[in-house]
């Protein structure tokens, strides 16, 4: 079997090269690939001439030339949204960090790309780079296309270029996402050096403290949707992308490309409306909010950069605004945490009073009041008093099955604990009276 | 070795303890048919070269504290080689000090200049852990240490990113390489950019599929490395086998230079051959080899000796486990004293195993090949082999298993009934005078080549004039370009698929899925435990429905299997028979590369096949007596694959005229098949589960097909008695196949006249487990029958260049 030349029969037969994957072919929504069911291509490649002048044209681009060669670029201006200009404040909140140069708006750069996949690692490509920065009052955008792999040198010279130019990087998951897989990138092309950012703001993580908790998922498209207001349209499946960009190298038809673009564009757009959105939140959340569930999301991000106060106050703002019963418990947990934090014990036993229940959060509320009377109120007997409390409600949890065995085993163990240390406590001041009885 | 060996217990009277036992053995037996072969191997002194004045003295001294002053000579020379940047692969047994010739350079490598890096890989997790003890051992000796990891799957994410920039070495194996390093070598920069040495240890273990995977993996590597402008030198380690240098240039496809010559001390060796009693002469009948190999593990035990037993198969494992712990039960208060080990124990349970080991606080360990490899476990004074290990090569690594460096020990080989294993036990000499095993490997084998070659344009796109094996690259390239995989930009190939395409090949087995064993019985507690696990292509036969699955000395009954999820549901039980599985397989020819017509009228053919296996049903075979009990039908899923045979077929006149009733003729066939099975394996020295076997019938048209189980039933169909012209199928188990049937093709002859002889010298007289297989369920005439049909192939042995016929 030590053939030189492979018989084409016997290549035929290897399941190696049969697309395993038949899902892939046969996926819903998946009518405009050119496989058939059989996963077979319904044209060779070679029968559609490459034609660039109608690529251009289909998708209103200019080639461009550098010294790696050409490149496609495809720019457009949009009123909306309108240009913002950010507080330093803000972006401290969520870049303490940053050099001062972060809130000007003229360094910013927006940046989106579509990929060949998304499992990572060096055979993905981002096959457009979307960048985009404020322009008279608007929004500049402008798109870099893959033509061939061949030109992407060309394309990682010029989104260089842009980025020296602008070096405050602004993405939407570009930190786990884009901006690795950009690095692989530069790495693989081995003559183009790496472009370094002065900051990357990422909106992703602000967007989940903020929105999560009300929409469940934290989509670019259903922030636009529920946080904007905006309406995307007809916009395609993202699953969808890459086979299409497949499709178009296999010799399909470049109009289909189109979808694309306009798709990397609305990104853009709602990343840029989201950013303005985000940071005049955290700048003026108490005259902003929308609703409880902003406010206690700002508070949260508040919080976590030690801006304690003004984490109190939006959380006091929020409880008293209508927020669902998981997330009212939360904030009157944090709230209870800062108070305590400051001192205010009033208001830190009135939230843990109230927050006493047979939940993770209820016996956390036990416990903290049980150490508030044994070490701040020096009342040992009323701390023994809310343990046993405590273990009462345990008690009754497990005989009517309300708590899972692993969680009660935990917190009778510590209720226990802390019960078996409050005794030998309040034994000590009796036994050391006896023992001076004794001397005497 | 390791410092750790001097912990083990030892006795001076070993060695009189062992002459001991083996003088109860030889009173009991006195005939040679029993103890065939009893062959002292005298101790050995060391051999020392001083440490090389190149070697750091920083270096030179953490060894010299760690009590090593001077090299052993083969350690020596491997060290001067790799200092002379040549590639090497050194052949060392068990326990002589391998990782010194890898270390030494390494490090010193490393100390010269910190920027050198180093790529270890282990067939298995559990070795490379052991070397990181090791490793982090010398590095706190050194001021400057150096930065040692492993990377694998149970490294956390978290900690990822330090070893690639920090690992000095890398510890790892073929599987994370392939799916986790190679795919991600930008991550990986600092490595590449700075890869100077690989070291490929227990190279031998890289053979047939296991091995033609790596040999493509290593392309990919060396593809990638020199991307990032490195050209690594390789350092292997193999245990002994015939052609350690062949297979290390095929594996790294560059010139090496074999040192040989082992410098380490050796204590004084026994090395039994012990052949169980014949019970039934006529039947050929032997006492059960488990029962045999148990009675000498008790007799070695009983004197207080640290043992290991092997068996070779998992089933076989826990049967003896059971036996051995049933006669050493363990103290009050004293942990038990016999324990067992293999790949579905779960880790932390095995480096229990492997600590009590050394520390002397087991006595006894029973396992499967698992232990064979250079795991840590110090040196224990006797092995049983249970069974012959299947090649010469791992019979003398489980041997080495047993040796002191002083003081003696031994090593006893008990031998089943399997032809195989008659073979060698009644041709000491054959063993013990002959060469090891070649290990093969097809590199170039297509389907594994494809699936890797698809990898490698991911890592980085293929130009037209690189080359990856001898294959023609652009021919392969388009084909995966028309199959959508790849894309054709600026000359070079581009990988074009959503697909991470090292996900879907696992380098072990057709399919990397493992089941898990739940043991059910805490269920209602709301605790179901998770015992065990077993991978795919033993799951079908292990644990489908109704099977008795043993683990640690426990019986299970599978109540359920859920194929799809992978879990198999047990429930712990008490009964004294375990179970069998039957498979049925079915080949079917795709296209002949050669065939030729010889005596008979018979011809002999190698080419493509389509093998179908199922698991059918299961046997309930008692303990002890081996009676079959009890048998229960399976539905389970069809396994399917392309894969490459050698065949005989017998000629419808060659058959016709013999003297026999069509089910002995069938009878004889299958005996027939059943030798020629074994003595291929002897012959391709290949392990036997590289090769499976398989009666077709071969149709004289596509129209006229013949079921052929059928056929074996009914009693006389007139019309097939008219067709009937088998085909016995010998075929590589492994998709696209191993590089086995061609070269089985042209020693056809010999394979003819050593299974004829294999059969006519078994003393038995209508055939037996040792020749045509065990006559149960057989014609009384199978013997004679293979050796009739065996007398007319033979008649004629030289092939006829010049009768070369065309495919029919």
């Amino acid at each position: 079997m030590s053939e030189r030349y492979v018989s084409l029969e016997r290549l035929h037969r290897l399941k190696a090269l049969r697309r395993s994957s038949a899902a892939d072919a046969s996926a819903p929504g998946l009518h405009g690939s050119w496989l058939n069911d059989a996963g077979d291509l319904l044209f060779r490649p070679k029968t559609i001439p490459y034609d660039p002048a109608r690529l251009s044209e289909a998708l209103g681009a200019t080639p461009k030339t550098n010294q790696y060669g050409e490149y496609l670029s495809v720019r457009c201006w949009c009123a909306q949204p309108p240009r913002y200009s950010p507080d330093l404040r803000p972006l401290r909140l969520l870049l303490p960090e940053a050099p001062d140069e972060i809130a000007d708006p003229e360094h910013w750069l927006f940046l989106d790309t579509e990929t060949t996949g998304l499992a990572g690692g060096s055979g993905t490509h981002a096959f457009l780079v979307g960048v985009a920065w404020w322009e008279d009052g608007g929004l500049e955008i402008e798109q870099f296309f893959l033509r061939e792999q061949s030109e992407e040198r060309a394309l990682l010279f010029a989104l260089r270029e842009r980025i020296a130019e602008r070096p405050i990087l602004v993405t939407f998951n570009g930190k786990s996402f884009d901006w690795p897989l950009l690095e692989t990138r530069y790495r693989m092309s081995r003559k183009i050096s790496m472009p370094s950012p002065r900051a990357h703001l990422d909106f992703l993580h602000p967007a989940r403290n903020l929105w999560r908790l009300r929409l469940g998922s934290v989509r670019l498209s259903e922030l636009e949707r529920h946080v904007l207001g905006w309406d995307r349209g007809a916009d395609l499946l993202s699953g969808l992308i890459p086979q299409i960009y497949f499709d178009y190298l296999r010799g399909g038809p470049p109009e289909r490309l189109v979808p694309v673009l306009n798709h990397n564009q609305m990104d853009l757009r709602g990343l840029a409306a989201l950013s303005s959105r985000t940071l005049s939140l955290l700048s003026d959340a108490e005259n902003l909010g929308l609703d409880g569930l902003e406010l206690f999301g700002v508070s949260r991000i508040c919080e976590k950069r030690g801006e304690d106060t003004r984490a109190r106050k939006l959380y006091e703002k929020s409880i008293s605004s209508i927020l669902p019963t998981e997330t009212d418990r939360a904030a009157r947990r944090s709230l209870a945490r800062l108070a305590k934090r400051e001192g205010d014990y009033d208001l830190a036993c009135e939230l843990w009073k109230n927050a006493l229940g047979n939940t993770r959060h209820g016996y956390e509320a036990y416990e903290q009041l049980a150490i508030y009377y044994e070490h701040k109120a020096r009342n040992p007997e009323q701390a023994q008093q809310v343990v046993r409390q405590a273990l009462d409600e345990l008690r009754g949890a497990i005989q009517v099955g309300d708590i899972t065995p692993g969680a009660h085993r935990e917190f009778k163990a510590r209720f226990d604990r802390r019960m078996e240390r409050l005794e030998r406590k309040s034994r000590r001041p009796l036994l050391d009276a006896l023992a001076i009885e004794a001397q005497a | 070795m390791s410092p750790s060996e001097s912990l083990a217990p030892r006795t001076r009277e070993s060695l009189q303890t062992i002459q001991d036992f083996l003088g109860t053995l030889v009173a009991r037996y006195r005939s040679d048919e029993v103890l065939t072969a009893v062959r002292q191997f005298p101790a050995r002194e060391a051999k020392f070269r001083p440490m090389p004045a190149w070697v750091t003295s920083a270096l030179a001294e953490a060894y010299r504290r760690k009590a090593i002053e001077q090299l052993y000579s083969h350690q020596a020379s491997t060290a001067e080689l790799v200092r002379d940047g040549k590639n090497v692969v050194v052949v060392t047994p068990t326990a002589s000090g391998k990782t010194l010739c890898y270390n030494l350079p390494v490090l010193n490598a490393v100390m010269e200049n910190p920027d050198t890096r180093a790529l270890y890989l282990f067939p298995t997790k559990a070795l490379a852990q052991d070397q990181l003890a090791e490793l982090q051992d010398l590095s706190k000796r050194l001021d400057d240490g150096f930065g040692v990891f492993t990377y694998d799957g149970d490294t956390p994410s978290d900690a990822r990113k330090a070893i690639r920039e920090r690992g000095h070495i890398v510890l790892s194996n073929p599987d994370m390489l392939h799916t986790g390093i190679l795919p991600h070598h930008t991550k990986w920069m600092r490595l590449f950019e700075n890869l100077r040495y690989i070291v490929l240890d227990e190279l031998h273990t890289y053979r047939g599929v296991f091995g033609s995977h790596l040999a493509n993996i290593l392309r990919r590597l060396k593809r990638v490395a020199k991307f990032y402008g490195s050209d690594p030198q390789f350092i292997c380690c193999s245990a002994t086998i015939a052609n350690p240098g062949e297979l290390a240039s095929q594996l790294i496809e560059k010139e090496v230079e074999v040192v040989e010559d082992n410098g380490a001390p050796a204590g004084e060796k026994l090395f039994v051959f012990y052949n169980p009693p014949m019970v039934n002469r006529n039947l050929g009948i032997r006492r059960s080899y488990i029962n045999e190999a148990t009675r000498v593990a008790k007799e070695i035990l009983a004197r207080k000796l640290q043992t290991i037993v092997f068996a070779n198969s998992r089933l076989h494992t826990e049967i003896l486990l059971t036996y051995l712990k049933q006669a050493n039960p363990p103290k009050p208060g004293q942990p038990e004293p016999i324990r067992g080990y293999r790949g579905g124990y779960l880790p932390g349970e095995r480096r229990e195993i492997e600590r009590g080991l050394r520390d002397g606080r087991i006595l006894g360990v029973v396992a499967t090949n698992a232990l064979e490899l250079g795991i840590d476990v110090g040196s224990l004074d006797a092995c049983v082999m249970a069974g012959y290990p299947g090649t010469i090569a791992s019979t003398w690594q489980r041997a080495g298993r047993a040796g002191r460096r002083t003081g003696s020990s031994c090593a006893v080989f008990v031998a089943s009934s399997a032809p195989l294993d008659q073979f060698i036990v009644q041709h000491p000499d054959y063993f013990f005078e002959r060469l090891t095993e070649h290990a093969y490997i097809q590199p170039d084998n297509l389907e594994i080549l494809v699936n890797h070659l698809k990898c490698a344009a991911f890592e980085l796109p293929i130009s037209p004039d690189e080359t990856f094996g001898n294959v023609d690259l652009p021919a392969l390239c388009e084909q995966l370009g028309e199959a959508g995989f790849l894309h054709q930009s600026g000359g070079d190939w581009h990988w074009i698929d959503e697909a991470y395409p090292a996900d879907t090949i696992s380098l072990r087995s057709v399919t990397s899925d493992n089941f898990v064993i739940i043991d059910t019985t805490g269920e209602d507690r709301g605790k179901p435990e998770v015992i065990g696990e077993v991978d795919f292509s033993s799951a079908l036969t292990t644990v489908h429905p109704n099977a008795i699955y043993i683990h640690q000395g426990h019986q299970y009954h599978v109540e359920h299997l859920d194929f799809d999820k992978r879990k198999a549901y047990v429930k712990p039980v008490n009964v004294d028979y375990y179970t069998d599985a039957i498979r049925y397989t079915q080949v079917r020819v795709l296209e002949v590369a050669e065939e030729q017509a010889f005596a008979g009228p018979a011809a002999r053919a190698h080419g493509d096949v389509l093998v179908r296996s199922q698991v059918v049903g299961f046997k309930k075979i008692k303990f002890f007596t081996n009676e079959n009990v009890g048998s229960g039908k399976l539905e389970l899923p069809e396994n399917e694959m392309h894969t490459t045979s050698f065949w005989l077929t017998l000629g419808h006149s060659l058959l016709a005229d013999l003297p026999f009733g069509l089910s002995e003729r069938q009878s004889g066939i299958f005996g027939l098949l059943y030798a020629l099975g074994s003595m291929a394996t002897l012959l391709m020295m290949c392990d036997r589960r590289d090769l499976g076997t398989a009666v077709g019938e071969r149709p004289p048209s596509a129209a006229s097909e013949i079921n052929w189980e059928d056929f074996a039933v009914s009693a006389n169909p007139p019309e097939a008695e008219a067709f009937f012209e088998p085909n016995l199928y010998i075929y590589d188990a492994y998709p696209g196949g191993i590089g086995i049937s061609e070269p089985l093709y042209r020693v056809c002859d010999g394979l003819l006249s050593r299974t004829l002889e294999l059969i006519s010298a078994c003393p038995c007289e209508n055939g037996c487990p040792s020749c045509v297989g065990p006559t149960a369920d057989r014609s009384e005439r199978t013997k004679e029958v293979a050796l009739e049909i065996l007398g007319r192939l033979c008649r004629d042995a030289k092939f006829d260049s010049t009768r070369t016929a065309e495919t029919a």
